[in-house]
């Protein structure tokens, strides 16, 4: 008799195996929400120079743990001009991808849900999916406010993920596979890929900023000029699957892919004697890419619109593009070589951070122009 | 115990999930519901994709149709006024003679599909690479010629949407 892991017969391995990793994902995934509404809510506070909350629990820790019985106890509201069907469905459809997600997270080694061979592919397509769920809701809530926002992130959605994609694609190229796995195991020593390829890092944080709706791309739910965008229907434990469980939820994913395709994900001191110290290294690294999140939310203003979309078409995407084919060239002129591509990556580092304020200033200044003919 | 008898069951239920949603994006009235009816449609070959072990093809299939190209239908049915639309059903009128084009072009459709019976089975370990060399080595040039053609149909789309009008620009 075949014997599977524990001792335990792989035909019943095999569907226990799924109902563990199903549950320890929605454990993972509710109780990172939690705890990533806490954190957010705090450093928030830190940077404004408040408390933040600190009545329930010690530090106020176990705040957002009320703040969670309180929406799943909330009644479920729906107004009577929405469309039924649709407006349920919408939460679906942008929660369940972000779960699936998880499934080829590696964690550590050995401790991946599925070791898919298309990983990354699979991660980008299932982001790509919760553009569909946003659309539906806010066309669903029959509300000016949120089809405005649904619309807004279609295209914001659609648009950022061209240079996310040309971002992977260059580390893709560069270590030669799209399992998460042999990502990370291709970088073994401290030269991970962040050092060979920080231009494809920016591109990819910048466009992830944006896929998650997080400020200073979070112009799909303006508070101040859309009420709350698609989510302005919602209430109660809707609501909270929405933005509470899959905003946080992509962020993790969206930071676990930063740690594994540039930062080495399990790896660090120690790991190769004891592999599950793997998980705390890749939760560690995982959670500075949260804070720096949170940091840019609680520093930087929203962007309009327009400034959204021309960043992303008129520098984002060009500059990813030269990256992308400097990159492909520089692999085949000197084979087993890094030197050259990251030479050129700092390049681009260096030339997008010199031009921003360059394209700023032309940009109030052709302001400025405007407004002085259209006052004259 | 084994589960071989799930991929039947599977294709099954992909099976009439794919007619039946086929059907209703055609005669659902609304068309949202169509919209996402043909998303659903995607999904579920994409999970046909998936069963016959061709995952890459399953992941574009999801990336490309369900997260861009209903979304852009999406965003082009919520940009079109939602008046009397009768004479937008002009098409839907038809049925008899729907039927008569249907069943006349269904047969070398059916002809042409019974064709595809090849025996051998898919390597293991995906299809990554089967499908990068067909694309990036046997059918290079077409591959090529198709990508100009979208950049041509792409610039000529911005030709015409843009105005001559100072104010907007």
């Amino acid at each position: 008799m075949p014997i599977g892991p524990f001792g335990i017969d792989p035909g019943i391995w095999a569907p226990l195996r799924l109902l563990l990793a199903v549950a320890l994902t929605l454990f993972l995934v509710l109780n990172g929400a939690l705890l990533m509404i806490y954190l957010e809510r705090k450093i928030q506070a830190i940077i404004q120079d408040r408390t933040g909350p600190h009545h329930v629990g010690p530090f106020g820790l176990l705040q957002t743990f009320a703040d969670a019985i309180k929406l799943l106890s909330k009644e479920d509201v729906r107004a009577k001009a929405t469309d039924k069907a649709f407006f349920l469905m919408a939460p679906m459809i942008v929660f369940s991808p972000m779960v699936a997600s998880f499934v080829v997270l590696p964690f550590a080694p050995d401790f991946v849900g599925a070791d898919l061979n298309i990983g990354l592919l699979y991660l980008t397509t299932l982001g790509s999916m919760a553009v569909l769920g946003i659309v539906i809701a806010g066309w669903a809530s029959n509300n000016k406010y949120s089809l405005i926002g649904g619309l807004r992130s279609a295209g914001q959605l659609i648009s950022y993920e061209v240079p996310q994609i040309l971002s992977l694609v260059t580390v893709v190229l560069v270590v030669g596979s799209l399992s998460m796995v042999d990502i990370t195991r291709s970088q073994a020593g401290p030269f991970v890929n962040f050092l060979v390829l920080p231009f494809a890092f920016v591109g990819y944080f910048i466009a992830a900023l944006a896929e998650t709706n997080r400020t200073p791309f979070d112009l799909p739910e303006a508070e101040s000029e859309l009420v709350a965008g698609y989510l302005t229907e919602y209430s109660g434990m809707r609501w909270g699957t929405f933005l509470a469980l899959t905003e946080y939820g992509e962020v993790t994913v969206v930071c676990s892919i930063m740690t594994t395709l540039w930062f080495g994900g399990w790896q660090g001191p120690g790991v190769d004697a004891l592999p599950a110290l793997g998980i705390v290294w890749f939760t560690l690294k995982v959670y500075v890419f949260v804070l720096a999140f949170m940091w840019v939310r609680a520093t930087l203003p929203r962007m309009r619109i327009d400034q959204l979309m021309d960043f992303c078409w008129k520098v984002l995407i060009p500059m990813a593009l030269v990256n992308i084919l400097a990159t492909a060239v520089l692999l085949l002129a000197f084979p087993g070589n890094l030197w050259p591509i990251a030479i050129v990556n700092w390049a681009l580092v260096a030339a997008l951070v010199f031009a921003l304020p360059a394209l700023q200033k032309r940009r109030l200044r052709t302001f400025r122009e405007r407004t002085r003919l259209s006052a004259a | 115990m084994t589960f071989d008898f799930l991929e039947m069951v599977l294709f099954a239920i992909l099976a009439i999930a794919i007619v039946g949603a086929g059907a209703a994006v055609v005669l659902v009235g609304r068309i949202t519901s169509a919209a996402l009816f043909m998303a659903f449609t995607f999904l579920c070959m994409a999970g046909m994709f998936l069963l016959l072990g061709a995952e890459t093809i399953a992941a574009f299939q999801v990336l490309i149709y369900v997260g861009a190209i209903t979304v852009l239908i999406l965003y082009g049915v919520m940009f079109t006024p939602q008046g009397s639309r009768d004479y937008g059903l002009f098409f839907q009128k038809q049925t008899p003679w729907a039927i008569v084009f249907v069943a006349f072009l269904a047969v070398p459709v059916m002809v042409f599909a019974s064709s595809f019976q090849d025996g051998r089975p898919l390597a293991r370990g995906g299809d990554l690479v089967p499908l990068a060399t067909s694309l990036f080595g046997d059918f290079a040039y077409p591959f090529e010629v198709a990508s100009v053609l979208l950049l041509a149909a792409l610039v000529g789309a911005i030709v015409l949407v843009k105005r001559d009008d100072e104010e907007i620009r």
